[in-house]
């Protein structure tokens, strides 16, 4: 009788530790990694330190197949599977209408297919939300786009961990390209880059880790801008550096983050709201900083 | 054994949409010569340098880096060939003088490899050359122009070729850094590099050449050694300046002849 319910007990926590606690550790680790280290490589790609891993309309895009995606069906894999589809979709769309209105793939012609990508998306979801059911698909869909770590399940985590991993670790062995990158292309190309190869890659390393922590956890802000902002501030601009400092201080910035979402109030506050009260005063101060820096 | 010929240029034509840039461009850079490109504001001299650097695509003639044609080149290969030094221009990170000539050396590396001590030892030694070792650990942004400049030579000494091609080595550059970049390159020049530059200064040309390249709406109109190319019908036909060239202790100036002035 009494084995029996110390097991209980044991399977109680087991169930705690390992079924809720960890993945949700792991997540915020992997999240916060990817967030930061996607932002360090598009602000290199863009000769911009103002840009964010959603600049080209991964989060966007993303954030309309996860709403699609509720509305066709109660599964959760064809939420994440249209939330992955799409983000990438979304990218697609910025990188054509890039090519298309200029034949010279310049980066602002990059950023300016990302902006009509993105607003494309947004539009989109809006319309979504506007067709939703106002009493159940309606508040899932709002709510998730507030962003949460509560969703993954050890299993799950441990399988997105794989390609969020593989990229990291790739865009962390480019990182010595970024740095030719933000000289400018034609720099860049004089030096001996392969940029429209460097570029691929990187598009396609951020975009992956970046939609599938939409596909994971839904919008969380802020953490792609800031964190390499920070790291610069601290270490220089230097990319070997800068992109696993990134990813370290990125994983641990979101745990942080999670943490006082849950125990700061009675209620659990959405990581991406906290991400986004945090990252807006912070962001505030190192633009202070950075302008000193840049002049 | 070295080829004379570097750079070949045959029948070269670039256009843009609305109009041509350069029409019929024939051209060579020969082992040992400075080269200086002489011309208005849009006559071609950046298309021209931007084209044998295979930033843009010809769209008719072709370009001979040695014994292949351009096309055959990966920009990797091509910097193993020629150093390009551009005008220097502002990046938003901030990098430090040893970070930004170290780039140079990314040719010289695995798709994969980290720089190594090596790379920082040929940085240095480039930085040492130049005579500007005591900035390595300076902000590259907060230097002044003429130091910039010469920043952007020592990384195109790291890339360890014979080569130098150089967009308006002066400009922004006051008077004395001016002197003294041209200075540098004649003594990089005597060491056995060589350069083609663009230059919008006579003077300039006069002073640090070998052969001077004139060109004028898209076509080269005149090819030879600074004293017979540079004179007053020249400077006539392709500037719409009247001026003098005056010899002064065996060496060539050009002065424009205009009376007008404030006193």
């Amino acid at each position: 009788m009494l084995g029996g319910a110390e097991n209980d007990t044991y399977t109680l926590l087991d169930n705690i530790i390992l079924q809720i606690r960890l993945p949700r550790v792991l997540l915020a680790i992997l999240i916060g990694a990817s967030l930061a280290v996607s932002g360090a490589a598009f602000q290199a790609m863009f000769v911009n330190p103002l840009v964010s891993p959603g600049i080209l309309g991964v989060l966007a895009g993303a954030s309309f197949g996860a709403a699609l995606g509720m509305l066709l069906s109660e599964q959760w894999y064809v939420v994440q599977a249209l939330a992955f589809l799409f983000g990438f979709v979304a990218v697609g769309v910025a990188v054509l209408i890039g090519g298309m209105v200029s034949n010279s793939r310049s980066t602002i012609m990059l950023v300016l297919g990302g902006v009509i990508s993105g607003s494309l998306f947004t539009a989109l979801l809006s319309v979504i939300k506007y067709v939703a059911d106002p009493y159940s698909t309606l508040p899932a869909i709002v709510y998730w786009l507030m962003g949460s770590l509560t969703m993954g399940d050890l299993h799950g985590v441990l399988l997105v961990s794989i390609p969020m991993i593989l990229s990291i670790l790739g865009m962390i062995a480019l990182s010595k390209y970024f740095d030719l990158l933000s000289l400018g292309d034609e720099e860049a190309k004089a030096l001996g880059v392969n940029v429209p190869l460097i570029r691929f890659l990187a598009i396609l390393l951020a975009t992956l880790a970046s939609s599938l922590s939409v596909v994971m956890a839904g919008m969380i802000g802020w953490v792609g801008l800031i964190i390499p902002h920070i790291i610069r501030m601290a270490v220089g601009p230097s990319h070997r550096l800068l992109i696993p400092l990134s990813a370290i201080v990125g994983a641990i910035f979101l745990l942080l983050a999670d943490t006082i979402s849950r125990l700061a109030l009675s209620v659990e506050i959405p990581i991406g709201i906290l991400t986004s009260l945090i990252g807006i005063p912070v962001f505030i101060i190192v633009l202070k900083n950075a302008r000193a820096a840049w002049n | 054994m070295e080829l004379k010929n570097i750079i070949t240029v045959n029948d070269l034509h670039f256009s843009y949409p609305k109009h041509s840039v350069l029409n019929g461009i024939v051209f060579n850079l020969n082992r040992g010569e400075v080269v200086s490109l002489l011309g208005p504001n849009g006559c071609g001299k950046s298309t021209l340098i931007r084209l044998i650097l295979k930033l843009i695509q010809p769209h008719q003639g072709e370009i001979w880096l040695e014994n292949k044609t351009l096309h055959r080149y990966s920009h990797r290969e091509i910097a193993k060939h020629i150093a390009y030094i551009p005008q220097y221009n502002n990046v938003p990170f901030n990098y430090s003088v040893l970070e930004m000539v170290m780039m140079g050396r990314v040719a010289k590396h695995g798709f994969f490899a980290a720089p190594s001590v090596k790379d920082a030892e040929v940085a240095h030694e480039s930085l040492r050359r130049i005579g500007i070792d005591d900035l390595a650990s300076r902000p590259f942004g907060h230097l002044s122009g003429g130091q910039k400049q010469m920043v952007l030579l020592a990384r195109a000494l790291t890339q360890e070729v014979n080569t130098f091609i150089m967009d308006e080595p002066v400009s922004g550059l006051d008077y004395g850094n001016q002197i003294r970049l041209l200075e540098l390159i004649s003594d990089l020049a005597n060491q056995g590099y060589t350069f083609l530059k663009t230059t919008h200064y006579p003077d300039h040309a006069l002073m640090v050449s070998s052969r001077v390249v004139v060109m004028n709406e898209g076509r080269i109109i005149a090819n030879g050694l600074p004293e017979e190319v540079i004179t007053s019908s020249m400077i006539r036909e392709v500037y719409g300046i009247e001026a003098d060239l005056i010899t002064h202790n065996t060496r060539t100036w050009c002065i424009p002849s205009s009376t007008k002035g404030i006193r």
